[in-house]
Parts: C-alpha cells; structure tokens; sequence
C-alpha cells in the first residue's frame, strides 16, 4: 500500500514552477530519499504533502485519501520534522511536546503517556522539566522529532534532521529514524548528507528544477553511472595541485579538492590515470594515495544534475 | 475545532505569562501612564480660572465691557492677550480658557444679531462650559437691550450705559468642582489608548514570531486550521487587552481616588469596544507586512501618530480644523468623544452613533485583515 501519491502536481509562484508536473509514491514502511539541491522543489513539495501550500495542479493522497478532500486525516497522519527548530523556548521539553501533540486531539491520561513516550524515545526523558535553552544543538533538534512523533503518525517526514549537530547527536537521530521504522512508520528523509542518505533510505529519488529526474534503491540509482568511473587521489597539501589544469584532461568531467582528496570524475571508457599523476607531479603535489572509487550517490547525483548536493 | 481554539489559547496565555516584559507591557505601563496623568494634571485644580481673552473688537465696545466684566468675577483673572499668543497659552496650559471677540462683534449685537464670540478651552468641556454661562449672562442682557430698542442706537446707548455702570451682584456658592479629576481621566484615558493599542499590536506580533520561529508551520501542518488559529490570537488579545482596562480603571478609581465621572461600567465597555477596533487594527499591520520588522515599523508609522492627531496626548481643540477632520476617521478620536460626553453627563445609550462607529471599526479593519491573510499562498504567511 502506498503511503503517499503524488500525482502530476505542479506548484508556480506566478511564472515560475517550483514542483514541475511531479509524480512520486512512497509505499509502507519505506524510508524514502528525497535528495535535491537548494532550489530543487524538495521544500515546496514538502509543504504540499503537509497540506502548508495547494497545489497549482495535480493530486496528493496520504493513505489513499486526497489531502485536498480530506484535510484534517492527511495532517493527523503526518508528522514534520523541519529543518528549522519549531519549538517554543519558554516552554518546558514536555510542556513543548505536550502542546503539539494536543493539536492532533490527544487529551488526558493518553496524552500524558504519549508525550512522555516520545520523550524517552528521543532520549529526553531526565530532561523533561528542563527549558530548551538550556539544551545543546543535538538535544533540541531531538526535542524537535519528539514533538513531531508523539500523535503516533503514519508518515514522518523528517527534512535536514541533522544539520549543524554533534556526531553523537547525529548518530542518535539516525538511529532513531531505523527504530521509528521498525516500529512501522514510513518516513521522507531530507539531506544533504550524501552517506546518510546512501546508509539509511531504502528509496531514493533525485529531484531537480521541480522534476523527479531519478529514482529507485540505491543499487538502481548507481547502476545509472556506467559510464563515468571516481578517482580519488589523497594529497598532503591542497597548496598548488592546479585543480584547473586537471580539468582539462582529456575525459575528465569534473575536478575538486575537498579536505586533502583530490576527487575526480571522468569517462570510464578514458584511461587518464597516468596524466592525471603526471600533472600532479609537474604541480610538485605530494600524492599519499591513488584509489578508484565505486559509483556512490554523490557521483549519481554529480552526474544526472551536474551539479554537487551542497551547491 | 472549540478543543483546539482553547488548547491554543491556553498556549498563549501561558507564554504570555511566563514572558515578565509582556507583564510590563500590558499591565504596568499603563498604571504608569495613570500616575504620569496625575503628576501632570493632578494640581491643576486650584480653584482660579485662568481666561485669556483676545478682543479684535476694539477697547472701547461691548466685548471690552464683557471682558471686564468677567475680570470681575470671583475666582476668575483675565488676561488680555492677541490671538496668536492666546492660542500659544492655552496649548502651554497657562491658561484655562479662550474668548476671541471678532471685529464688529459690538455692532453686530447693537442690531440685534447675535455674533458668535470663540471660546476655546483644552481643560474639557466644563470650564468652556462655565465661561460660556458667565459671558451668556451679560450678552443675553446686552441682547435683551437691542432687542428692546428696536434699532433706535440712541435708545440703546442710553439703555446699555444705564446697565453696564449699574452694580450688579454676583452670588457666589462653593461647589465641589471635579473638571481636574476629569482631565487627569481624560490624559489617562488618552494614555491607555496609546497602550492598549501597543499591547494589541504586541499579541497580534506573536503571529508574525511564530512565523519566523517556524512553530506556526508545525501548527499548520497539524488538523488546526489557520482560521481557528487567528481566533484563538484574537481571543487572548481580548482578554489581555480586558484584564488592562479593568486593572488600568480600578488602579485609577480605588488607589488613586480619581473619579472619571463616568460610570465603571460605561467607561469599560466603550473602552472594551475600542479594544476590538484596536485588535482589528493590529491585525491588519500584521496581516500587510511581509516579516516582523516590518510589522514593527508599520506599527511605529500608524499608532503613535494616529494617537496624536485624535487628541490622546492633547485635546483637538487647539488643532487646525484640518486636522481634526482627519481625526474623525480614527477609531481613538470616537472613544475621546464617548468619553468627553459620558463625562458631560450623557449615558452610554445616547451615544449610538459613537458606539456604531467605534464597531464598524472594528469590523472594517478584521475583514480587510481577513481578505488579506486569506490570500497569502507562501508558507511564511498564514494560510
């Protein structure tokens, strides 16, 4: 059964179309992809599927229901994690996921026990007197799926759940996102973590300029690379490698530099290898290591968008 | 829909209470407001009344027999002065009250005509009241006097000379006179306004902080709708706005024993209406800016100045009639006449007009303010 159907749907802001003629299902107990540049249509597709912006055209149906037909049951199965922190900083940890949660109708005894279930979920549950204020980064964003996941919703959709946080915090959230899963929830995961992405979704699809351009598991999405392979070249100093004059040997269709490895993408039917060496020795770098890299989704995407995810 | 317009307002209020800067905004400030009326209008009551008198009618006239004539009244100085210089007095305060003769007045009143002299006052409508009377009753007798001769100058002459030299006593009685209470009431009340607009842009700003803080995408994503969500800002708007009037009138009438002359009851259901025209109001900044600072800067561009052109600061009287046209069209100059009639002894139900008013307001301001949320299509807006 599908979870989400998105069928057709366009969104313009007066001439322009931020979600183009999309069309995309996310099925049950999938934890779903959803990879694009800033500018991509991610957000605005986002905000559709949350009921938050209409549609220009198209349908949305959230558990086989039309989200314009039937409003109030697509937002009672849904929970946002956004990307921003949407928490009140006057109020306490429980008293924030007591408040949202009580948007969905919970009242009482249930309510209680939902809000300090997800609480303990997110590993808050000695906090809950406490005042966010008080919380590192890590802590709030986990305040923040809290108040997203304790009206129990069928679909999650969690966008950039760990921007700018502690790898502990980080670690923690995504192991969250396995065990909301394993308990039954779909989820739409957001990133622009590429190895996040590629470590925990079981679907992926790659949105540009407001159109699904590719999607499938990860193993599909990498077999669409055939025809470019990854070197990845280690150096000691990024002083002097002349980036520049890489990129213009014969086959290479891009060059970059990012903290001392050097990554290359060329045509796979070229063997470049002993230019590329030599041009790194004329430019007196020191090479450490020399590796070809498999297809990953940060080539995947590279390739299909020509453009880098952080760009 | 009722259990999530409650859940939300409980929300509110309990952020409203736990922010101490709100408690100062809505509740301190304007008691302060009260006390700063006192200070300024509290000792004005000394028991002289302070005429200016401008005569462009000549020394030797009827308007300079009359103006005599009030010197000479108890507890009354005059002083003769021009007409720039008057006006100049009665906006410093240094006098209570104005009288412009005009050119012709005592020519006009020889014929039998009745010539309209100006009386001016900033100190409510009991002092220009009370001068009027005192100048009624020697015109009316000068008047008394054309009439009787029949246009026969000589006649009058001979009549007026007869009067004006004969002595007259004026009996005076010690009543207890509450015209500097009344001010204190009128500058605190004007004062009030000021706040009650501030805190209602100040609630109604919560929604533009919400916006920004992202929480109000996490509600709209929730089943509440974004109607049930402006009712429930509405509501503790009202209610906050409520709580400040009642504290605001008890403060004033129990701490400070200031008598407004106007019923509590009265007082506080026409202030209560302008609060509604207040929330209207700030609903509608809020509801024709894009972000929080420029919500702010509208609210800085229309209360302050609105406040000041319908007479919160001072009364209009001492405005250019331009002006107090264009205060006709603002919510304050209505709630300023209720009060000045209340406190002339009219009752609340004398003043339909004032009362319709002060409701189209209200109504005209949250329906331009619903139009215009309803038609932001963006997620940083409202629906």
């Amino acid at each position: 059964m599908n979870v989400l159907d998105i069928r057709n749907v366009t969104k313009t802001f007066g001439d322009f179309a931020a979600v183009d003629n999309m069309s995309l299902s996310v099925r049950e107990g999938e934890i779903f992809g959803f990879l694009g540049a800033n500018g991509a249509g991610k957000s605005t597709t986002i905000h559709m599927v949350s009921s938050l912006l209409k549609a220009t055209k198209g349908d949305i149906e959230i558990l086989g229901k039309n989200i314009a037909k039937f409003p109030r049951f697509a937002k009672a199965n849904i929970g946002i994690v956004p990307q921003d922190l949407a928490i009140y900083e006057q109020l306490t940890a429980y008293e924030n996921v007591r408040f949202f949660a009580g948007l969905y109708g919970l009242r009482g005894s249930l309510l209680q026990e939902r809000t300090e279930e997800a609480l303990e979920f997110v590993g808050l549950g000695d906090k809950a007197k406490s005042f966010p204020k008080s919380f590192s980064g890590g802590m709030k964003r986990r305040l923040n799926i809290a108040c997203a996941i304790a009206h129990r919703p069928k679909l999650i959709i969690m966008d950039e759940p760990t921007v700018g946080i502690d790898p502990h915090s980080r670690n923690y959230i995504l192991q969250s996102v396995r065990k909301l899963n394993e308990m039954g929830c779909t989820i739409i995961y957001t990133s622009h973590y590429m190895e996040e992405v590629e470590e925990i979704c079981t679907r992926i699809a790659i949105v540009d300029h407001g159109k699904i351009i590719a999607e499938g598991t990860k193993e599909q999405l990498k077999a669409i690379v055939t025809d470019t392979k990854e070197i990845w070249i280690g150096v000691r100093s990024e002083e002097g490698v002349g980036i520049e004059a890489l990129r213009s040997i014969p086959g290479i269709v891009s060059a970059r530099i990012d903290d001392g490895m050097i990554k290359l993408q060329s045509k796979a039917e070229i063997n470049n290898l002993n230019e590329i060496i030599q041009q790194l020795i004329r430019s007196r770098a020191d090479i450490r290591s020399v590796e070809e890299q498999a297809p990953n989704l940060e080539s995947v995407f590279l390739t299909l968008t020509g453009r880098n995810l952080r760009d | 829909m009722r259990n999530d317009w409650l859940w939300l307002v409980r929300k509110n209020l309990t952020l409203i209470l736990r922010d101490r800067k709100s408690g100062l905004l809505h509740l301190i400030l304007p008691i302060a407001g009260v006390l700063l009326s006192l200070l300024l209008y509290g000792n004005t009551n000394s028991g002289t009344l302070h005429i200016g008198i401008a005569n462009n009618d000549g020394d030797v006239s009827i308007a300079a027999d009359a103006a005599d004539y009030l010197s000479r009244l108890e507890k009354v100085e005059v002083t003769m002065l021009d007409e720039a210089k008057l006006k100049e007095k009665i906006a410093s305060r240094e006098i209570d009250s104005g009288v412009v003769f005009p050119a012709g007045f005592s020519e006009k009143l020889k014929h039998g005509e009745a010539p309209a002299a100006d009386i001016v006052s900033i100190r409510g409508a009991q002092v220009t009241a009370y001068v009027g009377a005192m100048l009624n009753e020697y015109l009316g007798n000068t008047a008394a006097i054309a009439q009787t001769s029949a246009s026969n100058p000589e006649l009058f002459d001979r009549l007026y000379e007869d009067f004006a030299h004969s002595g007259y006593q004026v009996s005076s009685k010690t009543l207890r006179d509450s015209s500097g209470k009344k001010d204190v009431t009128y500058q605190a009340i004007g004062f009030l306004i000021l706040f009650m607009l501030t805190s209602s842009y100040s609630l109604t700003e919560f929604m533009s902080k919400e916006r920004e803080n992202r929480t109000f995408l996490r509600m709209m994503s929730s089943p509440v709708s974004s109607r049930i969500y402006v009712l429930a800002n509405v509501t503790v708007n009202a209610i906050v706005l409520a709580v400040q009037i009642v504290l605001t009138l008890i403060f004033m009438e129990v701490v400070l024993g200031i008598d407004a002359g106007v019923p509590f009851g009265e007082l506080t259901a026409i202030l209560f209406l302008f609060a509604l025209a207040a929330i209207g109001l700030s609903l509608l900044i809020v509801s024709f800016s894009s972000s929080n600072a420029a919500s702010a800067a509208l609210s800085n561009l229309v209360i302050t100045p609105t406040c000041l052109l319908s007479g919160c600061f001072f009364p209009t009287d001492i405005m250019p009639d331009a002006v107090r046209r264009i205060s006709s069209f603002l919510p304050q100059r209505w709630l300023l006449d209720s009060l000045d009639k209340l406190q002339g002894g009219e009752r609340l139900s004398d003043l339909p007009l004032n009362l319709a008013i002060l409701v189209a307001f209200a109504a005209a301001f949250a329906l331009i303010a619903a139009y215009r949320l309803s038609r932001k299509d963006n997620t940083g807006q409202f629906v």
